[in-house]
């Protein structure tokens, strides 16, 4: 009897785990799919996108893609924008969070839910009147026009998310700080954002990420040349008649790198499972 | 009070900040252009917006430095001769998109001095905020640019631009080793009637290959590019201006039920491919020598001779219906142009660097880097060092007589909506009747 | 509550509950601040335009409730509404296969560590080009079908993309691949409140997979789950642009085409219904906040319940 079970068991996770292994291939097909069209010719490319390449494998790609193209030139431009929208958003947003997942006061839903509205009306119908607006302040064509535009459109679902989390902690823990002399701010500081550290890492993952990806605002807000981000400067190599996929491929795998990076950095402080307790 | 001081000071100094680092990022801006000449009578600054896609720019020199590309250099070649003025070139990253941020700039007070558009109703739509330059433009220009109805309103007559220097023509490419091994010859013997071309799509499906692909799912190409010939051809463009103007119906139209019908039976017949609704590598499959003819414009005989070489293809007017008012034609002009704002401070300076772009001169210089069907009449194939057995040569005879975009003259309701629905119709989802009746009430209620 | 024991000083300031109600609104004003300067004015012109027959430019007269009349008469809000409803089902989808995950992770599956990192992988790499290639492997002679083709189920593979009732379902699966590590990961970090220590109980105790994961698990999650549900439908209501473009375009005519795709196609596409781009914008807007405040009433429902 105890066999049978433990040999169900262990067809049970083998099954899991090979399933699990599947969905993880098919998650990295994406970036080979990118890698092996990068290192094709036009030609080869057209011959067929699925297949590996057949001739030279074509690393000038990237090595345009750096000399000429200035693809780092264009990652200090979306890096600033990024850094910039990220920390303002875990700022304002842990400051906010801690109030409404923490303390009561007047009116605290409807405003809760006002700042919730705003993320309903999607980007496109948004961005001209902006930019009107932005474009009587001069602020188009400046980075800092870009970010406020982020911290606007992102600081509802930051808020969302800190507010979920911190709403979690335990308020004994609070209550220590406050009668240890810890004002609001310490409060926060010692208590919230440690405790809090898991939604805080969440917030900058994605918040990175979506603004380094991110094609629209930039592509609408800013026009000089050099403070083109990485991903409007590639998505102006493929038009109607003409296009290089294979060397718009190459710089869309260089570019994903940092954005790599950052989750790799900051996806460890997200739970470790069952060692972590929340017993402190 | 201490803690919601050190709140606002933290706000404040984060905002400080970016004002700072972005300080520093505008101050690259000034242009490195005309640094020179301090004794400028004339300091102009005007800003240009071009399209980084598809016009002024290639793909290829995108891989090189901006100050390598044409556009660059003939900008810098009209500061030198003109001291004092500087241009600053912005490259639109789309060209869809740069309509809206020129509507939103004009709206704002901020709207550029020159900006590329496409033709036809997407500048139309925008005519308030575009200067009328039909008083301004050099007579010699007048005369020695064809195109001109590309930017002319539909609305009020007004000339709202220079086309730019790329007079598209649309045509049927073909590959010659299909076509023989098929027992044809398009060059003595192109199929002028639809009784003759279905008649060689026959011979050519019969030995294996896809006699037409095209990928009509996203935007309908074969439909813009040959079948609205069918359409314009069997109407007249009148009729087509005055359907959209609500004064007679699509639905009585027959030119249009016509064209479409056949538009259809491409597909049922097995002439065009099954999936052209989806497919995505009409273009792969043609390079590859699978596919005998595709619909296409004069910007891809590049790539076409580099595929198959340029001993291998050639181009044919698409076939005439019988009966039609139009023959021996095909769609095509410019598709794009290059507009002067209603708000800048320059406008002879505007007209004076848009003539000198569509300069002969200058035209050449251009063709050495892109090769394009000029909009300059005193520009011979042989002039840009084009064989006279070369497709692009017969372009040239072809361009002398098209029919201009029929997408770029449906107001624009109609054409998004024509655009959208017409795959709805290849693939046999709504009839063409349903799809008249469709259009007649967009253009109805845009008449209101 | 120790309120009252802070001593003289804090007399002067007012009660501890006092200061923090002020700390609070004080640290919400950058936000209100921000929100206000940069969303308001764009929404209050949105809703005003919307009664007019703004052509984006100079042109804008006040029409009324026309443009809504049209929208909603002219059957295209049925369609677009629909076509929302069906994308709306990865939700349920996208939660529980990454609240399965994410437990099979938080137990420590072999492997979890370099799952974990893969699992986010398609969120890293931009929705156009991930719309592209799913639209190339469902293409007709796509690897898709030639699989179908190998394994004798031929007539199933049809073109895909072709006919809404078939392109749906393939935007569907996109969409909740795509989600996934989206899921798990913000599942993984509520994860982190959770007692290990009554995890572990339940485990001895011989609790199963199943009632672990939505016995216990689940309820401790409603505040993360909320969340999630919450982002994802308003995800799926405005944020699906850029995979439509590259997958379908809308089309064939509206067969896929959604109501946040529509407002970019009367806006940027056709360049003079801005104002019908506005009403819709509108329409939009109610249908999200109406399914949100349910969203949250069950929520908060579920939280009394589980507490």
């Amino acid at each position: 009897m105890k066999s049978n079970k433990s040999v169900g068991r262990t067809i049970g996770r083998a099954v899991i785990f090979i399933v699990l292994l599947i969905l993880a291939i098919s998650f990295l097909y994406p970036l080979f799919y990118m890698l092996i069209n990068s290192l094709k010719t036009l030609k080869g490319y057209y011959r067929s996108p699925f297949a590996l390449p057949d001739e030279k494998l074509q690393w000038s790609n990237f090595a345009t893609m750096i000399s000429q193209f200035k693809i780092l030139e264009l990652f200090k431009n979306s890096f600033i924008i990024s850094f910039l929208s990220v920390v303002g958003l875990i700022l304002f947003g842990a400051l906010a969070s801690f109030a409404f997942a923490k303390v009561d006061f007047r009116g605290k839903d409807g405003i809760y839910l006002a700042i919730l509205a705003t993320l309903f009306i999607p980007t496109q119908v948004t961005i001209i009147p902006m930019y009107v607006t932005f474009a009587k302040m001069h602020l188009v064509d400046s980075f800092i026009g870009v970010v406020l535009a982020y911290w606007a459109a992102f600081l509802p679902e930051t808020i969302m998310l800190m507010t979920s989390n911190f709403k979690g902690v335990n308020d004994a823990l609070l209550e220590a700080a406050a009668i240890d002399g810890c004002g609001y701010l310490k409060q926060l500081r010692n208590v919230m954002l440690p405790m809090g550290w898991p939604a805080i890492s969440l917030s900058i993952i994605f918040f990175f990420i979506n603004t380094w990806n991110d094609l629209f605002t930039p592509m609408v807000l800013l026009k000089s040349m050099d403070k083109r981000t990485v991903m409007v400067a590639l998505s102006s190599l493929i038009g109607r008649y003409t296009g290089d996929p294979p060397f718009q491929y190459a710089g869309l795998l260089l570019s994903a790198i940092p954005a790599l990076l950052v989750y790799v950095l900051f996806q460890r402080s997200i739970i470790n499972g069952m060692s972590m307790g929340s017993v402190k | 009070m201490k803690k919601a001081i050190s709140v606002l000071l933290v706000f404040v100094m984060l905002i400080g900040m970016t004002l700072a680092l972005t300080g520093c990022g505008s101050t690259k801006t000034t242009s490195s252009a005309a640094s020179g000449s301090s004794a400028a009578t004339t300091n102009a600054k005007l800003t240009l917006w071009i399209n980084g896609k598809d016009s002024y720019i290639s793909p290829d020199e995108q891989k090189l430095s901006q100050d390598q590309w044409y556009i660059s250099q003939a900008i810098k070649r009209f500061e030198d001769a003109n001291p004092g003025v500087t241009i600053e070139l912005v490259v639109s990253a789309d060209g869809e998109t740069a309509h809206q941020t020129f509507k939103a700039d004009a709206v704002a007070g901020t709207a550029p001095d020159m900006a590329n558009l496409w033709t036809g109703q997407y500048t139309f739509q925008l005519e308030d905020a575009i200067l009328d330059i039909k008083d301004l433009i050099p007579a010699d220009d007048k005369k020695n640019i064809t195109g001109w109805d590309a930017v002319t309103s539909t609305n009020t007559g007004a000339i709202l631009g220079y086309p730019t220097s790329d007079n598209q023509v649309c045509f049927f490419l073909y590959n010659k080793t299909i076509i023989k091994e098929c027992g044809l010859d398009f060059e003595k013997d192109p199929p002028r009637t639809i009784d003759a071309f279905n008649k060689a799509c026959d011979a050519i499906a019969a030995k294996g290959y896809q006699p037409i692909a095209s990928d009509d799912g996203s935007f309908p190409w074969f439909g813009c590019y040959v079948m609205n010939y069918w359409w314009a051809q069997q109407s007249g463009v009148d009729r087509i201006v005055s359907n959209c103007a609500g004064k007679t119906k699509f639905a009585d139209d027959a030119g249009l039920i016509s064209a479409l019908t056949y538009y259809r039976k491409t597909m049922t017949a097995g002439y065009l491919n099954s999936d052209a609704v989806t497919s995505t590598d009409s273009w792969n499959k043609f390079c590859q020598g699978k596919v005998a003819m595709t619909p296409q414009v004069s910007s891809v005989i590049g790539d076409a001779e580099k595929a198959l070489g340029a001993d291998n293809i050639g181009v044919i007017l698409p076939p005439d219906f019988d009966g039609a008012k139009i023959t021996n034609s095909t769609i095509g002009g410019p598709g794009q142009d290059i507009v002067i704002s209603k708000a800048t401070k320059n406008p002879d300076l505007c007209i004076k660097f848009l003539s000198f772009l569509n300069s002969k001169d200058e035209v050449l210089k251009f063709e050495k880097v892109q090769q394009k069907v000029p909009t300059r009449t005193d520009i011979t194939a042989a002039d840009i060092g084009v064989s006279d057995t070369s497709a692009t040569a017969k372009l040239f005879k072809f361009s002398g007589n098209m029919v201009f975009w029929i997408d770029n003259t449906l107001t624009s309701d109609v054409c998004s909506e024509y655009c959208s629905q017409m795959p709805m119709v290849l693939s046999g989802q709504m009839t063409p009747e349903d799809f008249a009746k469709d259009l007649d009430g967009i253009a109805a209620k845009s008449a209101k | 509550m120790p309120s009252k024991t802070q001593g003289a000083a804090s007399l002067r300031r007012g009660t501890f509950q006092q200061r923090q109600k002020r700390s609070a609104l004080l640290s919400i004003l950058p936000v209100a601040v921000i929100l206000l300067a940069i969303k308001a004015y764009p929404i209050a012109a949105t809703v005003y335009r919307s009664f007019t027959n703004w052509d984006g430019l100079y042109k804008s007269d006040f029409i009324g409730f026309a443009n809504y009349a049209d929208f909603f008469s002219s059957g295209l809000f049925a369609k677009l509404l629909k076509n929302d409803l069906v994308l709306l089902l990865s939700v349920p989808l996208q939660i529980v296969i990454g609240l399965i995950v994410a437990v099979l992770l938080y137990e420590h599956v072999p492997g979890w560590r370099a799952f974990r990192a893969i699992y986010y992988i398609p969120q890293i790499i931009s929705l156009v080009i991930l719309g592209y290639l799913f639209k190339s492997m469902f293409s007709l002679d796509g690897p898709v079908n030639q699989i179908l083709r190998a394994i004798g189920l031929g007539k199933y593979a049809v073109e895909w993309m072709a006919h809404g009732s078939t392109a749906l379902p393939v935007m569907v699966g996109c969409i909740t691949w795509y989600s996934i590590g989206w899921q798990v990961i913000v599942i993984l970090g509520g994860m982190a409140s959770i007692d290990a220590s009554v995890f572990e109980a339940a485990r001895l105790d011989g609790a199963g997979f199943w009632s672990r994961t939505f016995k216990i698990v689940l309820p401790m999650l409603v505040s993360t789950l909320t969340y999630c549900v919450v982002m994802s439908v308003v995800w799926t209501f405005t944020g699906l642009f850029s995979l439509i473009y590259s997958m379908t375009g809308g089309g064939p005519g509206y067969e896929t085409m959604t109501l946040d795709y529509m407002i970019y196609e009367k806006s940027f596409v056709s360049g003079t219904q801005f104002g019908m781009a506005c009403a819709i914008s509108v329409v939009l807007l109610l249908i999200v906040m109406l399914i949100t405040a349910a969203e949250m009433k069950l929520s908060n429902m579920a939280e009394k319940a589980w507490g």
